[in-house]
This record gives structure tokens, sequence and C-alpha cells, in this order.
């Protein structure tokens, strides 16, 4: 145990010298939070978009009150007002608005006549996901149109939706949270553990060690044990400011830190003894650049980081319950927004100690003990 | 007793043999030294002592232990100093020697003294702290040096300990093996392209050449096998007069024809070559007697009309041997080999 420590010390020190790594391996995931979190919010903000008022008449002005008020509330859209049609269709070509919404002339009249009245919204449909946010809020908009008063007693006729919340209300950048941790940790399994062994064969300079009696073994899981700890800890900072920028209300307790701690170390360590498996015999850093911008993406969005996994193709469906990345998601979002339960993070739990298991078996197998 | 036993020692990379049937033997408490050009073989055997790369076939006895089965005990008692500098650069030169004495479970009294000991000797105490990245290169070898005998080892081994060092570095780095092979009663193998290296340390060395051993000896008996007494080095420049020098097989053919000529070797290459380098060679000849072969030699070389830029007698030295018994100098090959780096460093499959 001695050798193994004493190679662990070596990894360990090497990191700390070398503060540009200890920074951005902390910094970055938390700038995907930041920037995931604010540009990909799970609603669409502020929408612009112009209004052209051909009809002049009550309700058109209604119509821009209503859209107004939308503007106040939610924020969805940002309008303005238009006089000339062609104009606007060209800023909605070229991008500078989102949306034209034409109120014909006899717009009113046509409203209160009852004769189908109509109006135009030009949209750029290659944008889905803003034509069906400005699509929503015209509907939204026509809705009490014609309905002078709002009557108190609802219509008894009409069924009411009531969804029941199981969990207190949760913000979106919340809610990637365990997606930041989860980043955090594949960085910090990409930049310790195998990857300085790879940086060693590089160098050349595990010669050295090759030469002296530490074993296959006793390699393997001085890796494992340094790239953990350094992960761990990155990790556990990521988590830490995550729930400060993001004002997240967390269950405290022992055993909720405990089960976090478990879940962050036991995800670590399955992705440190995948790594070493697959870096096992590559002395190249350029293939470890290549291979882990490519499990990065592979592993972190079937996770169910950002997009629910119930909403793939079925063949994305099955390898994310193979990715250990789902169970390190799952884990961490049912404990941190659904408060402390073993049960349900007992399968996550027994998931990746085997996954760490079979990954350190077959990296201490395919460990390269020669030149 | 023998420190290493080598019995027909093969490595073949593809249908390269690296080393190409090697026998040998190096005494406890000597220095053996194996010499030979670069690509000669000299890291691939050093790896195989070391157990670092597996042989093809044949069987390698180090500490009196089998390389093959027993890796570890090799190990344990073996130090190692590779071609490449392979100390960390971003520890100190105190942590990279506590380090590695851990490695082979050094107890921690006995570390600190030792440690303390060898920064000593090799007078590095007062920079230990620092990284070693700030270190020159001839410091980073003397700590490589350092680490190689932290533990005490039985059997030294050094792959080209002084390439690229500046020559006040390199002697340092001899003074410095030479006190260690009596003060730790070590057994050292070396590996070296340099003569004066050799010649230096060694009480034994193998030229080795293209993966074979061509002589095995000490280097005043390897010196003196070489046939005659003398050496003249004679160097021929391309005439100015509009004429042209007759061809070397004339020359050759008729300074052989004296009785007292015994060999004549052409060197490939050197300083010498201006003008026309097909006019200009450089020829050694072993003669028995030079006094009364240097008049005799210039005559036949007037009479031939071949302009001379010089004529010289010379000592024997390693770098004689060798070209005696491989054909060819030595410094020949430096340059040659494109692989230089990689086979001082890692070793990487280069397809094929
Ligand atoms: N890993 C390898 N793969 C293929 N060829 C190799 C390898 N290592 C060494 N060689 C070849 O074996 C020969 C001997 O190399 P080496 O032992 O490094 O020579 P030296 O140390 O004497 O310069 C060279 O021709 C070299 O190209
Ligand atoms: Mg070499």
């Amino acid at each position: 145990m001695g050798r193994v420590l004493a190679f662990v010390e070596r990894d360990l020190r090497k990191f700390t010298r070398n503060p540009v790594i200890i920074f951005s391996s902390v910094c970055l995931p938390m700038v995907y939070l930041l920037v995931l979190g604010n540009s990909f919010q799970g609603t669409v903000k502020n929408l612009p978009f112009a209004v052209i008022d051909q009809d002049h008449g009550p309700y058109a002005k209604r119509m821009i009150e209503r859209i107004a008020s939308i503007e106040a509330g939610p924020g969805t859209v940002e309008h303005i007002i238009m006089l000339d049609a062609g104009k606007a269709e060209a800023d909605v070509r070229s991008g500078r608005l989102k949306g034209a919404l034409i109120i014909p002339p006899n717009f009113s009249k046509s409203v209160s006549r009852g004769t189908s009245p109509q109006v135009g919204l030009i949209v750029d449909n290659t944008d889905a996901i803003s034509t069906a946010a400005l699509q929503r809020v015209m509907t939204e908009a026509f809705t009490y149109l014609k309905v002078d008063a709002i009557s108190v007693r609802p219509d008894r006729r009409i069924p009411q939706l009531r969804t029941l919340e199981l969990y207190r209300k949760l913000d979106y950048d919340a809610s990637i949270v365990p997606g930041a941790v989860i980043m955090a940790i594949f960085m910090g399994t990409m930049t310790t553990g195998a990857f300085s062994v790879v940086m060693d064969r590089f160098q050349g300079v595990h010669e050295a060690y090759l030469s002296t009696p530490l074993t296959k073994g006793e390699l393997t899981l001085a890796i494992l044990i340094s790239g953990v700890f350094v992960t761990t800890l990155i990790a556990l900072i990521v988590l830490g400011a995550g729930i400060r920028l993001t004002d997240l209300e967390v269950a405290s307790g022992l055993s909720a830190y405990l089960a976090i701690v478990m879940v962050i170390m036991l995800s670590a360590m399955g992705l440190l003894s995948m790594m070493c498996f697959l870096l096992a015999r590559i002395d190249h850093p350029r293939i470890v650049g290549i291979f882990g911008g490519f499990l990065n993406i592979i592993l972190f969005f079937p996770s169910g980081a950002v997009y629910p996994i119930e909403s793939f193709p079925p063949w994305l469906r099955a390898f994310s319950k193979v990715n250990p990345e789902s169970y390190a998601v799952h884990a961490l979002k049912s404990i941190l927004f659904k408060g402390m339960n073993w049960s349900a993070v007992r399968d996550d739990l027994i998931f990746l100690s085997g996954f760490t298991i079979v990954m350190y078996t077959l990296a201490t197998l395919n460990f390269k003990r020669t030149l | 007793m023998s420190a290493v036993v080598v019995q027909d020692l093969v490595k073949r990379y593809g249908t390269l043999s690296a080393i190409d049937g090697i026998d040998f033997e190096v005494a406890s408490g000597t220095c053996f030294g194996s010499l030979g050009p670069n690509g000669a073989g000299k890291t691939t055997l050093i790896r195989i002592l070391t157990g670092l790369v597996k042989p093809t076939s044949g069987k390698a006895i180090v500490a009196g232990w089998d390389v093959s089965k027993k890796p570890d005990a090799v190990r344990g008692a073996i130090g190692v100093v590779s071609q490449a500098m392979t100390t960390d650069l971003d520890l100190s030169g105190r942590e990279n020697l506590d380090i590695y004495a851990r490695y082979y479970s050094v107890p921690s009294k006995e570390r600190r003294e030792r440690i303390a000991y060898l920064l000593d000797r090799v007078e590095l105490s007062d920079r230990a702290k620092d990284l070693v990245a700030t270190y020159s290169g001839g410091m980073r070898r003397r700590l490589e040096i350092a680490r190689g005998l932290i533990h005490k080892p039985k059997i030294l081994f050094l792959d080209e300990p002084t390439i690229g060092l500046d020559p006040q570095s390199r002697r340092t780095v001899w003074d410095l093996l030479h006190q260690f092979l009596q003060d730790e009663h070590l057994t050292i193998f070396l590996t070296t392209h340099y003569m004066d290296e050799a010649d230096f340390l060694c009480d034994r060395i193998a030229i080795i050449d293209r993966g074979k051993i061509k002589i095995m000896d000490s280097p005043a008996l390897l010196k003196e096998s070489i046939p005659g007494d003398d050496i003249v080095e004679i160097v021929t420049v391309a005439r100015q007069d509009g004429m042209v020098n007759p061809p070397l097989a004339e020359v050759v053919a008729e300074l052989s024809a004296h009785n007292f000529v015994e060999q004549i070797i052409q060197k490939e290459e050197g300083p010498y070559t201006e003008g026309d380098a097909t006019e200009s060679h450089h020829l050694q000849v072993y003669v028995s007697n030079a006094a009364e072969a240097i008049p005799v030699l210039m005559s036949s070389l007037q009479k031939q009309s071949l302009k001379v830029q010089s004529i010289g007698l010379k000592q024997c030295s390693l770098e004689d041997v060798f070209i005696h018994y491989t054909g060819r100098s030595i410094r020949a090959e430096e340059g040659h080999k494109v692989n230089f780096f990689i086979g001082a460093g890692v070793p990487r499959r280069m397809g094929g």
C-alpha cells in the first residue's frame, strides 16, 4: 500500500503544480451551468415581434392590449408597432423579428358581427420553438377578445385541470445542477486518473516507474485513488456553487450528505475505471481529447440531465440503461430535489458499483505494464 | 558470480532483428559497456534486461533471477537510468527521490538518510527544493543517477548516460559513476556510442552493431586485437590544377602492394571533404612499422600524382577498433537514423 500511496502522492502533487487545470476543472462546469441554464430555459422569453394594425378599430386595440399584458407578465414577447407589412416581413426573413402580426382592415367589424374574423401571423417557421411560442401567445390573446367581463364563476360544464405538484417548484437553472455536477465529474475523470498515465507515456517518463517493483494492480489502484480524490473534490465544489447560485433548497441531514458523496464517488470511480480501461494502451494525449469529446456528448445528453429519458427513441433509451451518467443523474436529482430516500437511489448505487467493478477489472487486465 | 547472464537473446520487431542472438556475462562488481552506433540495439537490450520489453526468444538472468519469470524480483534488485530523461519536471529534486524510494519500499528513516547522502554526492543538496524543471541537463542526469541508486541496488543500468550533455557535465557524470562503482559494491551495465566514455568507465566492452556482438573484451585488449601496430591516416583532396585524381581502387591497390600494409579502411565521411567529394578520401592504413612505411607510402602517392592534404600517424583508439570490426565509423551512423528520438523515448509502432 505504501507504493500505491507514493504513486498517488506523485499524481496529486503534479496536479496541484498546474493551477490552470484545477481552475478549469472547477470553473468550466459552472460556466456550463450558467450558459445552459440561461440560454436554454424551459420557457421562451423576449421574442421580438411586430404588430401592424390596419384596422384601427376597438378590437384591434384590445388585441394589442392583451399582447402587452402577456409581455408584462410571462414576458414571452416584446412587441413593436409597425406600419409597413412588407418591411415587417423582410425583418422576419432577416431574423431581426421572430414574427409579425397583421390585423387586417375591418377586423373589428368582423369580430362584432361574428363573421369569422382573421389575423395574419408571419413567422420564421425554421425556428420551431419561437413559432410555437408566438402561436400560443396569439391564441391566448384571442381567447377573451369578445368577453367584456370575465365571469366570477367558472363555467361548470368545462372540466378544470388541476395539476398536483409533488415537489416544490424548481427553477430551470436549479434543475440543471445535477447535470453540472455530472459534467464536473466527467471533466475530473478526463483530466486525472488514466490521463496522467497517458501523459507519462507521451513524455516517456513512465519508463522510470515501470522499472520499479510497482505492479499492474498497484498502478491501476493508484490511478483510481488519485482520480477519485480530485474528481470528488471538484464535483463537490461545483455542487456547492450550483446550490448557492440557484438558491436550491437541499434536503439536509447526514444521510443526504453521505448519499451525495457516495453517488459522486461511485460515479467518479466508474468513469475513471472506464477511462483507464479505454486508455490502458494509449500513449498520445490527442487520442484522449478525441475520446473525451465523444464520450462527453454520448454519455451526457442521453443521461437525462437535460431532456427526459422517456422522450428518447427506444435504442437511445436502451443505451441510457447502461450509461453510468444516467444513474448518477437520477440519483442526484432524487436526493437534491425530492429529499433523502435511500430506496429511491438504491438501484443507482448498485448499478454504479457493479459498473465500477467490471470496468476496474477490465482496466487492470488490459493495463500495459511493459513499454 | 555473474551479475548478468544473457543467452542467445533475440528481439524482433516484425522482420527487423533489433537484438539478433546475443550471449554475454557481466561479472559482479565490474563495469560492462555495450558500445555501438544509434540503432545498434543497445536500448532494446537494456530494456529487455530491466524487464521493460519482452524478448522474442533467449534467456536473460539478472541479479540471479530470470527476467521473464521473476521480473519483480529483478526490478527490486536493479536501478535503471534510461536514455531519455525521466524525472518529473513538476516535482522537486527531493520529491522525485522520495517518491521513488517509496516505490522500492525503503523505510522512512533510511530513506531520509539515503536521500541526503545521495543529494550530497551528486552535488544537488542546495537545489533539492527546486522543481526539476529549473535544472540543467547535467543536473537532471545527476538526479536520475541518484534516483537509480536510491534503494541500494546490486546492479545499475544506464542507457547512454551522457547523451546530450556538454563535455564538462559528461566528465562529472563519469567521475560520479567511477566513484559509485567503488563505494557501492555496484555492478554497472551501461550503453554508449561514445568511445571515450566506454574507454574511461568500462572494464569490459561489447561492440554491438545491428543487434549482434562483434567483439567483446577489455578496452586495452580490444585495441591490441586489431592488426598492425600503427595507423597511418591519409586524407586526399580534389586537385585544383585541372587534372583528376586517380580512382580510389587504383590507389588502394597500389598501397596494398607494400608488404608492411596490413589493412586499408576507407572512412566514410569527415570534415576534410571539400571540393569534389568523389576525389577526396580519408584512408586508414594499418601498417606494421610506421617509420619505414610513411616515406614509402608518400612516394607511391606522389607517383600516382594524387593530391594529398595530410598524412599522419595515429594512436590506436576504440574508434579504430570499431571501424575495424564493423567496417565503418561509428559517427557515420549519427544523424543517419531518423528515429533517434523514438529510440530514446517511447517505443511506438510505426506501421509494419
Ligand atoms: N518499439 C519498436 N518497434 C519497432 N522497431 C523498434 C522498436 N524499438 C526499437 N526498434 C528498432 O530496433 C533497432 C534498435 O533500436 P535501439 O535499441 O533503440 O537502438 P540504440 O539504442 O542502439 O540506438 C532500431 O532499428 C530501431 O528502429
Ligand atoms: Mg538507444
